[in-house]
C-alpha cells in the first residue's frame, strides 16, 4: 500500500498554508518531513487524514482518490493518524483509550491488539486502569501511538511526538517507531527534531511555505550544507 | 415522623422521573454540545402520544411508553438532521436562541392543536395505592420509578458496555480524535440527540398519567432538568442521579413543610442553581 500526495493545497479560511505539496510513503519505509514552525507539517497531516478539505491537488491510498471521503472512511481504508496535542480521552483509562482506537475498525481482533501495544509499550500495561489525563507526557504520547495503532493501519503519520520529551525518551518513542516500520508499517513522521528523526528515518522531505523544498534519503539531507546550517545548527 | 417518611418517600418516587429527563438533556449538552431549550418539548410530545393512544384506541400507557420511545427518537433525530448539526459550529448564543425559538414553536404548535387544556391519562389503575407500615405509595408513581430505574440501568449498560456507547462517550470528551478513529462523529451526534430526546418522551408518557398533558408541561422540565444538570456538572451523568434525587427531596419538603407550599414548589429549583452557583464560587475563590 502507498500514500500518494500530489500538488496539495490547503488552509484556514483564507489563510492558505500548502501550495502544491506532493509526496510518497510506502508501506515498511519511515519517511521524516521536516521543516521550520508554520511551513504547514501539521496542516498537511489533517488535509491528508480529512480532517480539513484539500483545496486542490489529490491524496490516493493504495491508488485510490481520498477526496470526498470522510476522516473515518480513511482510518478504515488503512490511514492512521497521531494528531498533534495527542487528543486523548481524558475521563477514561488508558485500556478504553485503546479500545476506542479499534472500536470501528478492528473489534474482533481487540485483545490481541491490546497485547501488541503492551508488548511495543510495557509502560501502559502498568497504568492500563489510571484515567489518561493523569498520565506524564511521555505516557501520553505512547498511549496516542497505542491508539493509533489498535487500528492497524498500514499507513501511519505522526505529528511531533518528542514534543515536551525528554530526550531519552523522545529516541525511544522514535525508536518504537522504527520498529513498526521494520514490521511493515509505512510511517510518515512530523518532528521539529531533526537530528534525532533523521537518525531514525529512511528517507525525508523538506518543506518550507507549504511546499517541498528538498528530498532524499536520510543521509543524504543529513549531509546536506543547507539542512545542516538551518535544522542541525551544525 | 411518619409524615416526614412520607414526604421523604414521595420525594424519592419522583426523582426517577426526574432523572430521566435530566440524563437526556445531560447527553444532549455532554456529547452534542448543545444546550437544548426544547428538551422538555419532547417530553410534552410524549405526553401528547400517551393522551392521543389512549383516547383514541384506549392504548395502556405501558405500551405508549415504546411507541413514544420510537417516535420521539425519530423526532430528535430529525431535529437533529435539520436544525442543530447546521448550527454545531455556530455561536453559542446563536444555538440557545435556535433550541429555545424551536420550544416556543412546538409549544404554539401543540396549543392550536390541542388546545390549552390540561389532559390526563387515566387507565383503570390510576388511583390504586399500596401501603406498607403506615405509609402509602400511589401505584403509578412506584412504577414510574422502578421503570424509570430499569430505563436508566438500560442507558448505564449500554454507554458503558457497549462499543457504541464507549464511542458515545468519547465523543464527549474529545471532538477531533474520535473521527481519526474511524468514528463516524456525525451519527454519534445523531444517536446521542435521538436518545436525549427520547429519554424526555417516554418521561411524558409517565407524566401524562401522573400530571397531565398540555402544551407547556415540558417547560417546567426544562428547567428542572437544567437545574440538575447544573448541580451535578456539565457532562457528568451520573452526578445526574443524585442531583434528581436531591431536587425531588428538597420539592418534597418544602410542599410539606412550608406553608403555602405547594407554590413555593416550583421555585425549589430555581434555589438549587443559584445554591450550586454560589457555593461552587466560594468553593474555588
Amino acid at each position: 500500500m502507498k500514500l500518494e500526495v500530489h500538488n496539495l493545497s490547503a488552509g484556514y479560511a483564507k489563510a492558505q498554508v500548502l501550495f502544491g505539496l506532493s509526496l510518497e510513503v510506502a508501506e515498511g519505509e519511515l519517511v521524516a518531513l521536516l521543516g521550520a514552525n508554520g511551513a504547514g507539517k501539521t496542516t498537511a497531516l489533517r488535509t491528508v487524514s480529512g480532517l480539513i478539505r484539500a483545496w486542490g491537488g489529490s491524496v490516493h491510498l493504495n491508488g485510490q482518490s481520498l477526496a470526498g471521503i470522510s476522516a473515518a472512511r480513511r482510518a478504515k481504508l488503512g490511514l492512521g493518524h497521531v494528531p498533534e496535542g495527542r487528543q486523548l480521552f481524558p475521563l477514561m483509562p488508558v485500556e478504553e483509550n485503546l479500545l476506542l482506537g479499534a472500536a470501528f475498525l478492528a473489534w474482533e481482533h481487540r485483545a490481541a491488539g491490546l497485547e501488541y501495544v503492551y508488548a511495543l509499550f510495557p509502560r501502559l500495561r502498568e497504568r492500563r486502569g489510571q484515567l489518561a489525563g493523569t498520565l506524564s507526557g511521555g505516557e501520553q504520547q505512547m498511549l496516542a501511538i497505542g491508539r493509533a495503532l489498535m487500528g492497524r493501519p498500514r499507513i501511519l503519520m505522526v505529528d511531533e511526538p518528542s514534543l515536551g520529551l525528554s530526550p531519552k525518551l523522545a529516541e525511544e518513542v522514535l525508536q518504537t517507531l522504527a520498529q513498526v516500520r521494520s514490521e511493515g508499517m509505512g510511517v510518515l513522521l512530523v518532528e521539529q527534531n531533526v537530528a534525532l528523526s533523521l537518525e531514525v528515518a529512511d528517507r525525508g522531505y523538506v518543506i518550507e511555505h507549504g511546499s517541498v523544498v528538498l528530498s532524499g534519503s536520510a543521509a543524504e539531507l543529513s549531509g546536506n550544507p543547507q539542512v545542516q546550517k538551518a535544522y542541525l545548527a551544525l | 415522623m411518619e409524615l416526614l417518611l412520607q414526604t421523604l418517600l414521595n420525594g424519592m418516587l419522583s426523582a426517577g422521573v426526574y432523572a430521566l429527563v435530566a440524563s437526556g438533556l445531560a447527553l444532549a449538552v455532554g456529547v452534542v454540545g448543545i444546550v437544548n431549550f426544547a428538551h422538555g418539548e419532547f417530553l410534552m410530545i410524549g405526553a401528547f402520544i400517551s393522551y392521543l393512544l389512549f383516547a383514541s384506541r384506549g392504548i395502556d400507557p405501558l405500551v405508549s411508553l415504546g411507541v413514544a420511545a420510537v417516535a420521539v427518537f425519530l423526532i430528535g433525530a430529525i431535529t437533529y438532521y435539520g436544525l442543530i448539526r447546521p448550527v454545531l459550529s455556530a455561536p453559542e448564543l446563536n444555538q440557545m436562541l435556535l433550541t429555545f425559538g424551536l420550544s416556543v414553536l412546538l409549544q404554539n404548535l401543540a396549543l392550536l392543536l390541542f388546545g390549552a387544556d390540561t389532559r390526563v391519562v387515566s387507565p383503570p389503575y390510576q388511583g390504586s395505592t399500596l401501603s406498607l407500615g403506615g405509609l402509602s405509595f400511589g401505584g403509578v408513581p412506584l412504577a414510574a420509578f422502578v421503570l424509570s430505574v430499569l430505563i436508566l440501568l438500560g442507558l448505564y449498560w449500554f454507554l458503558g458496555r457497549t462499543r457504541l456507547g464507549l464511542a458515545v462517550r468519547a465523543v464527549a470528551q474529545n471532538r477531533l480524535a474520535p473521527g481519526l478513529l474511524g468514528i463516524e462523529t456525525q451519527r454519534v451526534y445523531l444517536l446521542a440527540f435521538g436518545l436525549s430526546a427520547a429519554l424526555a418522551g417516554v418521561a411524558g408518557v409517565m407524566l401524562s398519567v401522573m400530571l397531565y398533558a398540555s402544551p407547556t408541561v415540558g417547560f417546567a422540565f426544562t428547567l428542572k432538568a437544567f437545574a440538575i444538570v447544573v448541580m451535578a456538572g456539565l457532562g457528568n451523568l451520573r452526578g445526574v442521579l443524585w442531583a434528581a434525587l436531591i431536587l425531588a427531596l428538597a420539592e418534597a419538603l418544602v410542599s410539606t413543610y412550608v406553608p403555602g407550599g405547594g407554590g413555593w414548589v416550583e421555585a425549589v429549583f430555581f434555589l438549587v442553581i443559584f445554591g450550586t452557583l454560589t457555593w461552587r464560587s466560594w468553593r474555588r475563590a
